[in-house]
Order: structure tokens, then sequence, then C-alpha cells
């Protein structure tokens, strides 16, 4: 599917916003926390998109944003990034382990590292930082200290 | 009788690097694994996002040991596209040259690892000697062996030196000689084929879905490579088609991923060949390169294990906001209880040498 | 003189006891209201028992110098052709390297030069080297083993097989012992190894040792009836389990003018043999027990020190002794023109031997069902077929 028209099928659903293309084969859309859970089922179920590459956290000091990549296994290489915004105080969304199953370690490295919490998530526990680590060390208000407890 | 878990790790020869895999067996079979992570965890993302952008290609070279070329190039080709640089055309020939040599070595120090995870410690040697050939052509231009600092934002450090395509073509030509005889000595061995025929098995349909990219997910039969189907630097002008490899249909077990390998390696000298043939002349590097950027942008590259994906972001200074790594071994080995499941013990190191673990990458 | 046991026998009757006795003798009196044991000593070693175990004493030593002589003979062939099969040179360290070693550990480098500090040599010193690093380690019981079972395990194992040397002739002037049961016996000490491995598996408190052990045992047990059917066919020709006569009916049996050694007749019988004993000595491609790259050092995980070194050394002495019982049985033990038997025996062993160490350093591991499966569906039918042929051939000729 050309990207224009992906990017204009995909704005017609709930709770999504600035959909552009960022290159010929990369499309960019915004959604709400809200109505992410039903716009990821229609875009593995109508858009086929059967491989999440990446899932980033970032930090806006105001909240933060999750972006998705997504794309499409095949010759055109069709990717989708989808930003998601969170506020800060309650960070969470809900999981997408279920439609992808790649995306498990993704969503245990942004609770890990930023905190960010997936309801629905079956084992949701540090992945590359040892159990018991206080804070999540990329957000940017982290203070480093040095711990005493041996890791 | 009675289930037992067993470490292997942190300190396993299975391990190449430094994880842990916990496995519960029953007998000799495997009913439950758990891969752990973090004990190489350095924390790249957050050191990056102190540094300067160009300071950051010493981290992204350290990222993988084996295959630090090509986790530099996705680096400055993701700066590249926040700061909308353009690479002269060049250089862009010498990267693609440079990325597949390194996905060459990358792919012999698989093959050297993976014969003592199956009894034949020979095999180490042999894929040593090998890749020691690969890195004498990469120091050629570098100056480095394991760590290069090459390729850089705008371009790479410095030209081929004049005589670098014979050099290149008389290593090339050992290389194939050197695989006809591995074809016979390890193909042809039933011994090696009994350790690896149906061992380790996924569908297709399975590896997408946990996210399995790269030579692992060739093996089971898709055509998918990032250097065709999201084409970077001079792969758009070079002619070819990804190879596959499957044991049948659609099903990837460890031979077919050694098979899948091999087949690359030839590839990547067809590849090395046509760009060396094709290269134009002129400038290696870009006139000006900006120092600050903002915005957001992401590239993914063919890394020599599967899809790198990195994503920056920029807040108008000259360091990332934030910047985030997509290693393709933190997924595949996130699969990897369901590909052990069922095997026995003797198979853990030949799964998860078939695989292909790089635990720099995938720890960070 | 028909073999070692009698002449050190003679030899402890006419020069030692004779030597040794006036020495204790003289002590029994010396102090007139105490008894001193030395004179009941004297006179028990003047008895038959007595003879006897002085006899085996010597015989014990000589066996293990000739299996520790060869045992370094075979690990420094092991690592040349090793060596040589990865396209490297192996061990270099040799006596002209000591002078440049003394040198350097003096902390009296000159200046460094690549042409001339070689350390250059055919690499002998090497197992020297080895020796010592043995020698020197700690002996390190960990916290949790069972102590009694961790320390008998790896005696077992060595001691038994230190007395397979003392089993198998070298040739008829050089030979330990004649059992009538000859190599019947040395398969029964073969068999005892695995509840040496078993119980250090066990004991050591480590689950890597404990599946080592258990693989061995599962192997072993695997390995034994194949093994010893293929040899029930030679001893059905033979007519007798003795190595002198197996071997005397080898020469006897020619065909025009040609010894029929038992490898033309029983060709399958030979390669069941030595597929059986690759495993019976745990080999790559069947060394499961102490397979590296998943369980580590196998049952041997825990042990370290001179335990280890013996038991390598052990390792080795089977393998030797398994070349050993295939020569007699199938190759036509020391029979050969022109050379002493001594000669034709080692050479046809050595033969053996390098044919283990290129197979260990050319072929990958095989893992545990598989082992079993070839064990018992495809070697136990071809051993029966093996001697079902043994038994026409004996029936027809």
């Amino acid at each position: 599917m050309e990207t224009g028209k992906l990017i204009q099928q995909l704005g017609k659903h709930k709770g999504t916003s600035n959909s552009s293309a960022l290159r010929s084969n990369v499309g960019c859309i915004s959604v709400t926390p809200e109505a992410s859970s039903a716009f990821f089922t229609a875009l593995k179920e109508d858009f086929a998109f059967d491989h999440c590459s990446l899932i980033s956290a970032v930090d806006n000091q105001s909240g933060f944003e999750l972006v998705y990549h997504f794309s499409i296994v095949g010759e055109s290489g069709q990717m989708l990034e989808v930003h998601v915004d969170l506020p800060r105080d309650t960070p969470t969304i809900d999981s997408i382990t279920h439609l992808w199953g790649g995306a498990d370690w993704h969503e245990r490295e942004a609770y890990d590292l930023m905190g960010i919490y997936f309801i629905g998530h079956p084992d949701l526990k540090r992945v590359l930082l040892p159990d018991g680590f206080a804070g999540h060390p990329l957000r940017k208000d982290y203070v480093y200290e040095i711990h005493e407890e041996e890791w | 009788m009675a289930e037992m878990w067993i470490h292997m790790g942190p300190q396993h020869p299975m391990t190449h690097g430094l994880w842990n895999l916990r496995i519960k067996v029953d007998g000799e079979t495997i009913t439950d694994a758990v891969p752990e992570l973090g004990y190489l965890h350095r924390s790249v993302e957050k050191i990056g996002e102190r540094r300067k952008y160009f300071m950051n290609t010493t981290l992204t070279d350290r990222l993988c040991y084996a295959s630090a070329m090509t986790w530099t190039h996705c680096y400055c080709l993701t700066v590249e596209e926040l700061m909308g640089v353009e690479t002269p055309q060049r250089a862009k020939y010498i990267r693609t040259i440079v990325l597949e040599l390194q996905r060459i070595a990358s792919h012999l120090m698989w093959l050297g690892a993976y014969l003592p995870d199956l009894g034949l410690i020979t095999g180490f040697l042999y894929g040593m000697r090998d890749r020691e050939m690969f890195l004498n052509l990469l120091e050629i231009p570098s100056g480095g062996r394991l760590l290069y600092n090459y390729v850089r934002i705008g371009g790479v450090k410095r030209d081929l030196p004049p005589g670098f395509a014979a050099k290149a073509e008389r290593v090339m030509q050992t290389l194939e000689q050197r695989l006809k005889e591995y074809e016979d000595l390890y193909d042809n061995s039933k011994i090696f084929r009994m350790r690896t025929d149906d061992v380790g098995c996924y569908s297709a349909s399975d590896a997408i879905n946990w996210g399995i990219t790269g030579p692992n997910l060739r093996s089971a039969g898709v055509a998918f490579d990032l250097r065709q189907a999201d084409s970077y630097d001079a792969y758009p002008e070079l002619d070819f088609t990804p190879v596959t490899t499957s044991a049948s249909d659609g099903i990837s077990d460890c031979f077919s991923r050694y098979r899948q390998r091999i087949d690359e390696m030839y590839q990547s000298m067809d590849l090395i060949r046509q760009a060396l043939a094709k290269m134009p002349e002129g400038e290696v590097m870009a006139d000006s390169v900006p120092v600050r950027a903002s915005g957001e942008a992401f590239r993914r590259t063919e890394d020599s294990r599967g899809e790198a994906l990195m994503y920056l972001v920029g807040d108008g200074t000259d360091r990332p906001y934030r910047w985030k790594i997509r290693s393709p071994m933190f997924t595949t080995v996130s699969a990897s209880p369901h590909f052990l499941k069922g095997y026995k013990v003797a198979d853990v190191p030949a799964i998860m040498g078939s695989i292909d673990m790089c635990i720099g990458e995938t720890d960070k | 003189m028909t073999s070692l046991y009698e002449w050190s026998y003679w030899f402890c009757e006419a020069w030692l006891v004779p030597l040794l006795t006036p020495l204790l003798y003289f002590q029994e009196h010396i102090m007139p209201p105490f008894s001193n044991p030395a004179g009941d000593l004297a006179r028990w070693m003047e008895s038959d028992p007595g003879l006897n175990v002085l006899a085996w004493s010597i015989v014990v030593n000589v066996a293990l110098m000739i299996g520790f002589t060869n045992v370094i003979i075979v690990v420094y062939l092991e690592r040349k052709i090793a060596g040589r099969i990865m396209d490297r040179r192996g061990p270099m360290l040799s006596f002209n390297s000591l002078k440049e070693i003394a040198s350097d550990l003096a902390g009296s480098v000159p200046e460094y030069n690549w042409k001339t500090t070689t350390y250059a040599g055919i690499g002998i010193l090497q197992n020297v080297a080895d020796g010592i690093k043995f020698f020197c380690k700690e002996m390190i019981v960990p916290a949790k083993a069972d102590r009694l079972l961790y320390t008998i395990g790896p005696v077992i194992f060595i001691s038994s097989s230190i007395l397979l040397l003392i089993l198998v002739p070298f040739s008829p002037r050089i030979a330990a012992s004649s059992a009538p049961l000859g190599l019947l016996v040395v398969m029964a000490a073969f068999s005892i190894a695995p509840i040496g491995v078993l119980t250090t598996g066990w004991a050591c408190n480590n689950k890597y040792t404990l599946i080592g052990g258990m693989r061995s045992a599962a192997q072993l047990m695997a390995y034994e009836i194949p093994l010893l059917l293929s040899m029930a066919g030679v001893f059905l020709v033979a007519g007798s389990f003795s190595p002198m006569d197996i071997v005397a009916q080898q020469q006897d049996a020619s065909q025009f003018g040609i010894p029929m050694w038992n490898v033309i007749p029983q060709f399958i019988g030979f390669i069941v043999f030595m597929v059986c004993i690759l495993a019976e000595v745990e080999r790559i491609p069947f060394d499961l027990p102490e397979a590296e790259a998943e369980l580590v050092e196998g049952w041997t995980t825990e042990i370290g020190g001179l335990r280890l070194g013996l038991t390598f050394a052990a390792e080795y002495i089977r393998g030797f002794v398994g070349a050993m019982i295939a020569t007699v049985l199938f190759l036509g033990g020391w029979a050969g023109p022109f050379l002493p038997g001594e000669i034709w025996f080692l050479i046809k062993v050595y033969g053996i031997l390098i044919f283990f160490i290129i197979l260990r350093w050319s072929v990958p591991r095989i893992r545990t069902d598989q082992i079993l499966l070839l064990g018992w569906k495809r070697l136990l039918p071809l051993s029966l077929l093996n001697l079902a042929i043994a038994i026409l051939f004996v029936e027809v000729f």
C-alpha cells in the first residue's frame, strides 16, 4: 500500500492525529493512549503490520512519549511510526504483547529504564537492570547515586 | 522423574558472552527456559546523551565486538538523516564494501564459534584463521582490527588505498576455496547433520511474530533483507536478491541457519566485487557536517545479525536528547524459550549457537 | 620366563628376599625381653604369599611406568596432530627453550628479538609443564560435596584404569600376567570405571557432574553388550580367552601364505568393536560425559589438582588399552615379519591411536539420545550378525 493512502486510512481511526509521511515508505501518526489498543489491533489485523521493530520511550520533561516502529515483512519495507503521549504521573498503556510477541522485551526494557507500565503484560519486570534497582535511570530527573548494595 | 533447574551462565562455555540461561530439565529434555540479561549492560543510551554526536561513534563500535563496522554505520546513517547530510557517492560505495567485509568477518567468527558448540574445536581455528584475512583487509583503510571508527558522520575517514581491490580479490578467492572445503567437512558430515537437522525449529510466521530478523528469519525461507527492502548507501545500485534457505517449507532449523550464513558469505563476496567494479571517483567526506540537530529520525540497516534500528531525538543542542537502539539479538533471545522447549540439554549450545548471539549489542 | 610376573617372582625369590631377610632376622632378637615383629615379616616374605605380594608390587610399578610413558607419548602425539589438523604448530616447548625461559624468569631480558626468542623445539616438555601444573594445584573439596565419595570416586576410576595395564600383554615375553580368562578379565576391569564416574558425579553436588555421571552410566551400559558380542566372535574362532592363543590362532589361520588376521573375516566385528571401544573410552565423537559445550567439564567439573591430572592420564590409559585389545583381537597382535614382536605391537597400537586422534579433531560430538539409539539399534544387531558369521566360519572350516 502506498504511504499516503495508508496514512489517510489510518487517520480515520478514533484518537489519531498528526499523520504525515516521513519518507517514501515510512508513515508517521499520533494516537491517544485510550484509543491505542483498538488502533494497534487494527494495525495488526487490517493493515498487516506483522513486525514490531522497536518501542522507544522518550522523556519529554512534561510527559512521556512512546514511539512504536512497526513494519511489514516484505519487499516494500513499509514502516509506520506511532507516537503515543503519556502523562507524567501515570505512565500506563495497554500492552501489545498479545499482538506482537517480539514486543515483549521491548516493553520490559521501557519499564526497566523509563518506568512505563504496560497493562496486560505477562511478565513485566526488569530485564537489563537487576531486580530491586531503585528508580528508572533513563528518566531525565533520575539522580545517579552510588548504591551500597552489590549487584 | 523430578525436574530441576540448570543455570547455563553467566560463566559457561555455551554463553558466548556474559548472560545467563536458566533451563528446566526433565531428565535431559528441556521443559522451560528463562534467558536473563544485564551482566554486560553498559547503559550506552544514557552515556550517549552526554556526548556530542560525533563522539558516539566510539560507543557504537563497542556495541558488538564481532561486527563493529555495521553498528557505527547504522548510527552515522541515522545522524545523517537527522541532520540532513548528504554522503558523497564514493563514500557510499566504500561503506558498502567495508560493511560486506565486516559481515563476512562476523559470519566467519560465528562459524568458528559454532563448531566448538557441537564439539569440534578444529572449526574454531579454521574460522578464526579465515577471519584474520578479512581483519587484515579492514585494517588497510581503517587502521583498526576490532574497533574501526572508520565510518563517520558524512562519509568515511579516509579513501581506500590503491591496490585494495586486488588484495580483496585475492582474499575472496582464498575464502571461496576454503568455503568449499568447509562444505565438504560439515555439510557432508553425518554427525554434523545429526546434530543440526530438525533441531531448534521455528516457522516463518512465528519468527516474524517474535521479532526474529536477519539471517535467522531468512533461514526460514522469508526473503526479507533490509539492504533491499529499506535500501541505503550503494545497495540500490547493486544487483542482488536476498538469499534464503529453509529446512522444509517455511521452517528454520540449525542446519538451515548454518547454510544461510555460508550462502550470505558468497553473496557478500559478490556484492563486494560489484561495488569495487562500479565505484566512482570523488570525495569520501561531506563538505560540511553540522554539529547541532533537532527533530527526530530513525534508520534501520541490515546488521550481520538482523535488523538494527536507531532512533534519535535531537533538541537543538550538539548532543542527542534521546538515543534508542534496536538490537536484533535482544528480541531473538527473548524468543529463545519457544524454540528451546522439547529439545535435549545437548541441543542448547547447538540452538543458541546457531542464532549467532552477540551479548555486547544485546545488553547495550 | 613367560611373563613379567614370573620374572619378578624369580627376582624376589633369588635376589630380593635373600638380601633383605638377614637384616630382619638380625633385628629379631636384638632386645631379648621384647618380641620384635621383624622376624615374622621375614618369614612371611620367604613364604609363597609374601613372594607373591612382592612380585605383584614390582609388576604393578613396571606397568605404571610403561603406562605413564605411553600416556606422555600419546598426549604429545595428540597435541601435535591436533595442531597440524588445525593448521597450527602445536606445543613448541623443549629443552632448547629452557635457557630462554630461565633468562626471562631471571628478569634479565636483553633487547627483545622476535628472531632469536622463539622457544622453538619439538614440544615434548609441554607435558612436563602440565604435570608440574597439576602437582602444584591445591586439591579443593567443594563445601557441600560428600567428602568420602568425592575422594573415592576418582580413585576407583584411576586405579581400575591402571589395573587394565597389567592385564594385557605386549608380547609373550613382556606380559604382566597370563590369566586363563585373559581378555574377559580386561572387560570386567573396564566396566568398573562407570561406578567411579557415577559416584563422583553424584558426590560433587553439582548438576553438571550429576548429568555427566548419568550419561556415562547410560552410555557404557549401552555399549558394553555389543562390545562383548563383537569380541565373542573372536573368542569363538580362537576357542580361548587368552591373548596368546588368540594371536597364535590368527597367525595359524593363513590363506594363500597371507596370515588371515581377524580383521578380514570378521570385518563387521572390527568396525563394531572400534566404535564401541571409542564409546567405552569416552573420546569424541562419544565424549558426552564430559561434553564441554553444555556440561562445562562433565563429571570432572569439580575435580581439581592432581586428581584431575591423574583422571586425564587414566582416560588416556584407557584409550591405550582399548587400542591394545583391538590389536590383539583383530590385527594379529605382536605378529609380524623382521622386527621384534614388541615393536610390531606398538606400531599397530599407535596406528589405532593416531586414527582415534585424527577422528577426535575432525568430527563433532554426537547427542545423548542418538548415541543410545546407535548402540541399541545399529551396533547390537551388527554384532549379532558378526557372531553368526563367526559361528559359520567355525562350523564350515
